[in-house]
């Protein structure tokens, strides 16, 4: 009620709409520039074609969700080669070719994934399932899904069989997987949409989910036993969180109201050994129902307990634990629009209707050492009543929190239709870089050059680090993990995770901008929950941390 | 209400701004700025008249008793190099212990010259600033308590350093090209300038062990200010030390850029050190003259200097007290090529580049044959531990500082000693003969040397140590 009264007031008081009263449906007065914002505003600078990525999402309505990207080193030059989802085109991958510091550059291997998996492909999240030390890549798909497994110099084979992993024949458009304790192998969330075959599709016909438990204790994977999600209301993305830091990360869903009945946000309890049980109203979990297509977790107000960005029609969510939150009961309160992060509408142009946010993710462009909020935004195909022209939202983080809308000062605002999406660093510089798959338009590819300046040139931004963790065993990226980096008074935290954003993941060193500070000490805790000692390392290098050893290493990047 | 009481007060304040601008810039104005250095004027080699006009400003500036017009006093900031709140403001502006505890530069670089050292009397009290701010007790659990060095050639310093880094850098880089190239881990000396930090290993895929680093940090930067050699550039510690002693803020850290705010300390001053105005400092104390080796008149002084400059090296004080180091240029870059954020960077703007060639004192820098200047600092710019179980007097910390251990200190240059009394990192010696006896640690053969010394040996050496000295 409260917040109501203040709207209602604001309203009468400057004569606009609610909604229009908060800076953040645009980026204010036309002629601000980035050097009018009270940070570094990164310069992207979009290279797709001439970087040799010439590459669409396409399809009918099974593709106008999905349209996913995969960030990771597939050849053990540990630079992230690219892989994109086509839809009815062919999903692709591309090597990393880039000069250190330069322009990017990448070249397709066209052998790499093989043929017959890459048409109908929504989503592509690496991961190391068999624990070989290559990671692997699970194929989302119109139809049966497909688990590659990783070899050599980018190198795939089709691995269903081999794992025991039955695809299915469902729409998927969502993935998540986490190590638990004593399974030799990931538990793997498979994530489904409309079933088209059900009766009165696509109406309140939403595929339930799938949880798949490695069973048996052989030297291969073997996930012949899978566990329906019972119910399903078609979830485009789906995370596993240790929300409460019970060390037992549950499954967050976010699902598309635009297909289910009675459906809602959910929260899945995946307890060992035991079947997975939804958060319910007795829980504490309050019902939500929103176009949700893509979630993003971050601890924004360093007090261990993550935030959650829910991207949808219209206003973008902002969850944080509420004071009645109690350690098994997660209630949730929205806080987008006190941080100016609900991102409801264009910032920029003409065409004020509602926009629709995709893929989410939390990183920090400007290495400020405050994360920043990327939301690839586009309108499903043509719908009347939402923004035609939805450019990328890029959310800085600002000193002291929130965040001010940056997309067009950067140059990510472009008249296409964002999907999913990957961040990562791909010429090595520090910097992170972007690309974005986009449906019935070409993917955009966008360096990160720098801050810009005054006068139009770009120059270095913060400090930084790029963390690559290692364990032998099961889960040798550390799936699960917590990154902590302490520079002075402020520790910046990371999770290692896969699942989340929309149909896309990424894998790799994990970045983390420091600001100010040259140094910081660096912890770990595993993803057993035991704490590393700290380690000491200094800013702007590679950092490769293995489990168990007392100095961390750094690595360099070819010159 | 607010906002109308907000605007007339606004209105009151823009009609007494002219007036107050006015009596600003009076003859008896209670400031110390009366305008700031302009960066963009500052571009490329600088010819003498410029250098000499900018050296003017930040002579100035390091005399200058700055006051709360100024901006002096950080109400709500640590002294933290990184830019942190106070949990709430001090009682008193002044504090000796967490700061603001000076008001000017000079009020400590003050002997036998501006620039030069201090006296225990202004002993700083180094605490990262980040905790435990407002510790009111000089107990050494919540602080180092450091003695005042000289700045007297520091120039030359940052030069050597400089090229040092610029050295291990590249053997970094042609160890890991060559590790890639073969496919085999490749181990390389890190040496520069006869100087040994240690040896590295490269592995084929360009992870680098840094295990087997000594005496430099492990990116392999010299930094070679503060007694533990931590701080990259005269730019850098100006930019510290002008925060920590008193409260005036660069914008080049603590501006809107990476705090969000003009007046990060929220005294009522937006951008109270111009980037310019960092650069009048630099360029400034990057000009001192160094110190120099002086000839008594007094002749048997003079036997005695010659004597003990010989004893200096027989017993190997000389091994990290090198008596000098070759240096290929003296054009001093600023921004330099080494800071990180926070510090103006050399790839931020078009600098300007500081020509100590164009200084009265350079003539008198010795050349070898590779027409290198040779630079008498006595030291080596590397950290080593200086203190061992029988002979601990120097490992008087508690705290450990930007990952360097407590009892582990950067080489001393001794150019000037005979100048800066009291020694040690403290202050804690009165006589060169009692510092001397308090090196343990990788310096106790040579201690344990002199004090096997005779009488008189042991007093040449003094009469050496005691000609190196900053000219009045």
């Amino acid at each position: 009620m409260k917040k109501l009264a203040f709207l209602i007031l604001l309203a009468g008081l400057t004569g606009v709409s609610p909604l229009a009263a908060q800076d953040n449906s645009g980026s204010g007065d036309a002629s601000e520039t980035a050097a009018d914002l009270p940070m570094d505003v990164p310069v992207m600078v979009e290279e797709a074609l001439a970087a040799g990525i010439d590459h669409q999402y396409t399809g009918p309505w099974e593709y106008f969700v999905g349209g996913g990207a995969a960030a990771f080193d597939c050849n053990g030059d540990r630079l992230p080669d690219l892989a994109v989802a086509g839809g009815t085109s062919k999903a692709s991958l591309y090597v990393n070719r880039s000069a250190i510091g330069g322009e990017l550059r990448f070249e397709e291997k066209a052998d790499a994934l093989p043929d017959d998996t890459r048409d109908k492909v929504t989503g592509l999240y690496p991961l190391d399932i068999d624990n070989d030390g290559h990671r692997d890549l699970v194929v989302l798909r119109v139809g049966e899904n497909i688990i590659l497994k990783g070899g050599p110099d980018c190198s795939f084979t089709e691995a269903n069989r081999a794992f025991a992993f039955n695809g299915g024949r469902a729409w998927t458009t969502a993935f998540a997987a986490t190590f638990e304790p004593h399974l030799p192998f990931p538990t793997l969330a498979f994530g489904n949409y409309v079933d088209r075959s059900a009766p009165g599709s696509p109406w309140g016909t939403c595929h339930d989910n799938e949880l798949i438990r490695p069973i048996g204790g052989g030297e291969r994977p073997d996930y012949s036993e899978p566990s329906m999600l019972t119910p399903g209301y078609c979830a485009l993305s789906m995370l596993f969180t240790d929300w409460n830091r019970s060390g037992e990360p549950a499954l967050r869903v976010t699902n598309d109201r635009q297909y289910y009945r009675e459906g809602q946000e959910q929260l899945w309890r995946v307890s060992p050994d035991r079947p997975p049980r939804p958060y319910r109203r007795s829980d504490g979990w309050r019902r939500m129902q929103i176009w949700g297509m893509g979630i993003a977790e971050a601890d924004l107000n360093a007090d261990g307990y993550p935030e959650y960005a829910l991207t949808s029609m219209g206003d973008t969510k902002l969850q944080t634990l509420d004071s009645e939150a109690e350690p098994d009961r997660p209630v949730y309160r929205d806080i987008a629009f006190d941080e100016n992060a609900t991102a409801h509408r264009p910032y920029t142009g003409d065409d004020l209707k509602p926009s629709t946010g995709w893929h989410a993710e939390f990183q920090d462009f400007n290495n400020d050492g405050r994360l920043d909020l990327f939301i690839a935004k586009g309108n499903v195909q043509q719908m009347q009543d939402f923004a035609a022209y939805d450019p990328d939202n890029l959310l800085l983080g600002k000193a002291g929190g929130g965040f001010l809308e940056a997309g067009d000062k950067a140059g990510i605002a472009l008249p296409r239709r964002g999907r999913g999406a990957a961040i990562a660093d791909f010429n090595m510089d520090g910097m992170l870089d972007l690309a974005v798959v986009n449906r019935e338009a070409p993917v955009s590819l966008f360096r990160n050059a720098g801050g810009r300046t005054a006068a139009g040139g770009t120059r270095p931004m913060g400090n930084w680090l790029e963390i690559e963790l290692r364990q032998d065993g099961v889960n040798r990226d550390a799936i699960g993990a917590t990154v902590t980096v302490k520079s002075g008074n402020e520790t910046r935290t990371r999770k290692v995770h896969v699942g989340g954003g929309h149909a896309s993941g990424s894998a790799g060193f994990i970045h983390v901008g420091t600001g100010t500070a040259e140094r910081a000490e660096v912890r770990i805790q595993w993803p057993d929950g035991e704490w590393s000692a700290p380690f000491r390392v200094f800013a702007n290098n590679f950092v490769v941390i293995e489990r168990g050893a007392t100095t961390a290493q750094y690595w360099y990047p070819p010159e | 209400m607010k906002p109308i009481h907000a605007l007339l007060t606004a209105l009151a304040f823009s009609a007494l701004t002219p007036a107050m601008a006015d009596e600003m810039n009076e003859p008896w104005a209670e400031r110390a700025i009366s305008g700031h250095v302009d960066q963009s004027t500052l571009k490329g080699r600088l010819d003498r008249e410029t250098l000499d006009a900018l050296r003017d400003k930040g002579e100035t500036l390091f005399g200058a008793k700055f006051t709360e017009l100024d901006g002096a006093g950080r109400k709500v900031a640590t002294q933290a190099i990184i830019p942190t709140k106070r949990k709430r403001p001090p009682d008193l502006e002044f504090q000796r212990i967490a700061g603001m505890d000076a008001n000017s530069c000079s009020s400590c670089h003050s002997h036998p010259v501006i620039g030069g050292a201090g006296d225990f009397t202004v002993n700083v009290f180094v605490n990262e600033g980040f905790v435990n701010a407002d510790f009111d007790t000089v107990d050494p659990q919540f602080s180092n308590e450091r003695n005042t060095n000289h700045l007297m050639g520091a120039g030359l310093v940052e030069l050597l350093a400089r090229e040092m880094t610029a050295d291990l850098h590249r053997i970094r880089k042609e160890t890991l090209h060559t590790a890639r190239e073969t496919g085999e881990p490749v181990t390389a000396n890190l040496v520069t300038k006869g100087i040994s930090f240690g040896r590295i290993t490269a592995e084929p895929d360009g992870i680098l062990d840094i295990a087997k680093i000594e005496g430099v940090d492990t990116d392999l930067v010299i930094r070679p200010f503060s007694q533990k050699g931590v701080m990259t550039s005269l730019r850098q510690f100006g930019v510290n030390a002008m925060n920590q002693h008193h409260g005036m803020q660069a914008d080049e850290r603590f501006g809107t850029r990476w705090t969000g705010e003009a007046d990060f300390d929220e005294d009522g001053h937006d951008n109270e050190l111009t980037e310019g105005d960092i650069s009048a400092l630099t360029a400034w104390q990057a000009t001192l003259p160094p110190p120099i080796v002086m000839v008594p008149d007094n002749e048997r002084w003079r036997e005695a200097a010659a004597k003990g400059g010989a004893m200096f090296d027989t017993i190997g004080c000389n091994e990290c007290h090198v008596r000098a180091l070759p240096l290929k240029s003296l054009d001093f870059t600023d921004p330099g090529p080494f800071d990180a954020a926070g510090t103006l960077r050399d790839a931020e703007i078009d600098g300007a580049i500081y020509d100590l060639s164009l200084m009265d004192w350079a003539k008198d820098l010795e050349t070898n044959d590779k027409g290198e200047y040779l630079i008498p600092t006595f030291g080596d710019l590397k950290r080593h531990v200086i203190t061992d179980r029988q002979v601990a007097a120097l490992g008087n910390e508690l705290l450990g500082q930007r990952f360097v251990e407590r009892n582990e200190f950067q080489t001393s240059e001794l150019w000037g000693i005979g100048s800066t009394a009291p020694y040690g990192h403290r202050g804690d010696f009165t006589t060169l003969d009692g510092v001397i006896r308090a090196h343990g640690g990788e310096a106790r053969a040579s201690r344990d040397a002199y004090i096997d010394l005779s009488d008189t040996d042991r007093s040449a050496l003094i009469a050496w140590l005691k000609t190196l000295v900053i000219p009045r």
